[in-house]
């Protein structure tokens, strides 16, 4: 996918500068900066959620999105917050519950699971969808240090193995490390892109 | 779902519950008899014996069930117009601005002068007569319903056009849960709203229902037959409510309660 960014404003203050932006299947990128820069705006874009921007988004590819929060239906089980928004087959959803080690968890709701376990259902769902380009907007925060460290070995595994590319956004440079993501930096004001 | 399991939803105030009607109950009879005027007030036996006679010849039962119909006829008309209209205005700034105005008219309108009305223009006809129930009870759901849709979660709206979820895929577990605590609310509201308009517009013009057999009792001043006429369909709506909307209602909050 490819993005060419002109401007994006919010009312009268641009957020966004010029901005060029590519990734393929098996590139991973990592978007760092502090908060409020622009980042989540970036990702949003990306994803098709906001199109009130100046520029062109070329996009032919399947994507899936993990967002800051978990973000998943409350009143639905633990199998069909995979199945539902994937459209997949219950069977496969069980599969991916399996590889982020929530089996035996099938038929919980999400709030029956710990803040981490529905970290990992979130990650489960966004594999299941079978993307081509994975976009993860700070999914490793508020995670207490084991956690997190665990939850960047899981995504790296997946990620080897599905074969997807990676837009992660995030403010620590480690985690990007972590997942052996080319850094880009978002800097100045309005922002843009800045290469290591 | 790890301590012991939850009591039935019936239990908790069924003492209460029972007490409380027994004392009215006492204070009807104590009232009747001080009166001492049973065509004015009759007592409750009486009002039970009138009843039975009621059910014994089956008047009761083809009256009530043609009021039963009219009244879930015109409740499912208004949910099903009052829900689509809800979700309408409630995403759609337009949609709202152009539609509040006669909207606001509409729950404004006493119930009467819409009855009337439609009796005039489509005829006293059982399309009418639903029809006008309907049209009484569309505002007050489409109120609750858009203020429940403006309050829908963003996040989950963003996630499910993230993961392209179909629209009704969408509609039924994204936003219809999360409206389902305001669409419990106006069908309990409405329902008992809906079956007193049910039985105006059953005296104003049918010739069958529990309005109508009212309408003759009224003439003759019976009131001993306009009670029994009125508990008995009391009965029947307070049946429905603990039978169907009560289960539906535990049903569809299950995943609030048994949290870890």
């Amino acid at each position: 996918m490819r993005l060419e960014l002109e401007a994006k404003s919010f009312g009268p203050r641009q957020v966004l500068g010029p901005l060029t932006l590519s990734v393929a299947r098996g590139e991973r990128l990592a978007i760092l900066g502090p908060s409020g820069i622009g980042k989540s705006t970036l990702l949003r874009i990306l994803a098709g959620l906001d199109a009130g921007y100046r520029g062109q988004l070329d996009s032919a590819d399947r994507l899936a999105v993990v967002f800051q929060e978990p973000v998943l239906l409350p009143w639905r089980d633990a199998i069909a917050n995979i199945a539902i928004p994937t459209g997949r087959d219950a069977a496969t959803a069980r599969d991916w519950l399996a590889q982020v080690g929530l089996a035996g968890h099938e038929t919980k709701f999400p709030r029956q699971l710990s803040l981490g376990q529905q970290r990992r259902l979130a990650l489960a769902r966004a594999f299941a969808a079978g993307p081509d380009i994975l976009l993860m907007d700070e999914p490793f925060a508020s995670l207490d240090a084991g956690t997190a460290a665990r939850m960047l070995a899981l995504t790296d595994a997946l990620l080897d193995r599905s074969g997807a590319g990676l837009v992660l956004v995030t403010h620590d440079p480690a985690e990007a490390a972590a997942l052996k993501a080319h850094a880009l930096h978002l800097t100045g004001d309005p922002a843009r892109l800045q290469k290591d | 779902m790890t301590e012991a399991p939850k009591p039935p939803s019936l239990r908790p105030g069924l003492v209460p519950g029972v007490l409380s009607i027994l004392a009215m109950l006492l204070v009807w009879t104590l009232a009747s008899q001080l009166t001492d005027r049973p065509q004015t007030l009759p007592a409750p036996w009486e009002v039970a014996a009138r009843i039975m006679r009621l059910g014994a010849s089956g008047e009761l039962w083809f009256n009530a069930g043609m009021t039963l119909f009219r009244v879930v006829a015109s409740f499912a008309l208004a949910m099903a117009a009052g829900m689509a209209l809800g979700l309408w205005m409630g995403r759609s700034r337009g949609a709202d601005q152009w539609l509040n105005p006669g909207l606001i008219i509409l729950l404004n309108v006493p119930a009467l002068v819409v009855i009337v009305l439609c009796y005039i223009w489509i005829g006293l006809n059982e399309t009418a007569a639903i029809l006008a129930v309907a049209l009484n009870k569309i505002p007050v759901v489409t109120v609750m319903i858009r203020e429940g849709t403006r309050a829908l979660r963003p996040d989950l709206d963003d996630m499910a056009r993230a993961f392209r979820m179909r629209p009704w895929a969408r509609l039924r577990h994204v936003v219809l849960p999360q409206l389902a605590p305001h669409v419990a609310a106006s069908a309990r509201a409405g329902i008992s709203l809906i079956w007193k308009i049910v039985l105006v517009v059953e005296f104003l013009g049918r010739s069958n229902g529990v309005g109508f057999k009212i309408h003759l009792l009224f003439s003759s001043f019976d009131v001993e037959g306009v009670l029994a006429w009125a508990l008995a369909f009391v009965a029947v709506m307070l049946a429905i409510d603990l039978i169907l909307l009560r289960p539906w209602e535990s049903r569809a909050n299950r995943w609030r309660q048994d949290a870890a």
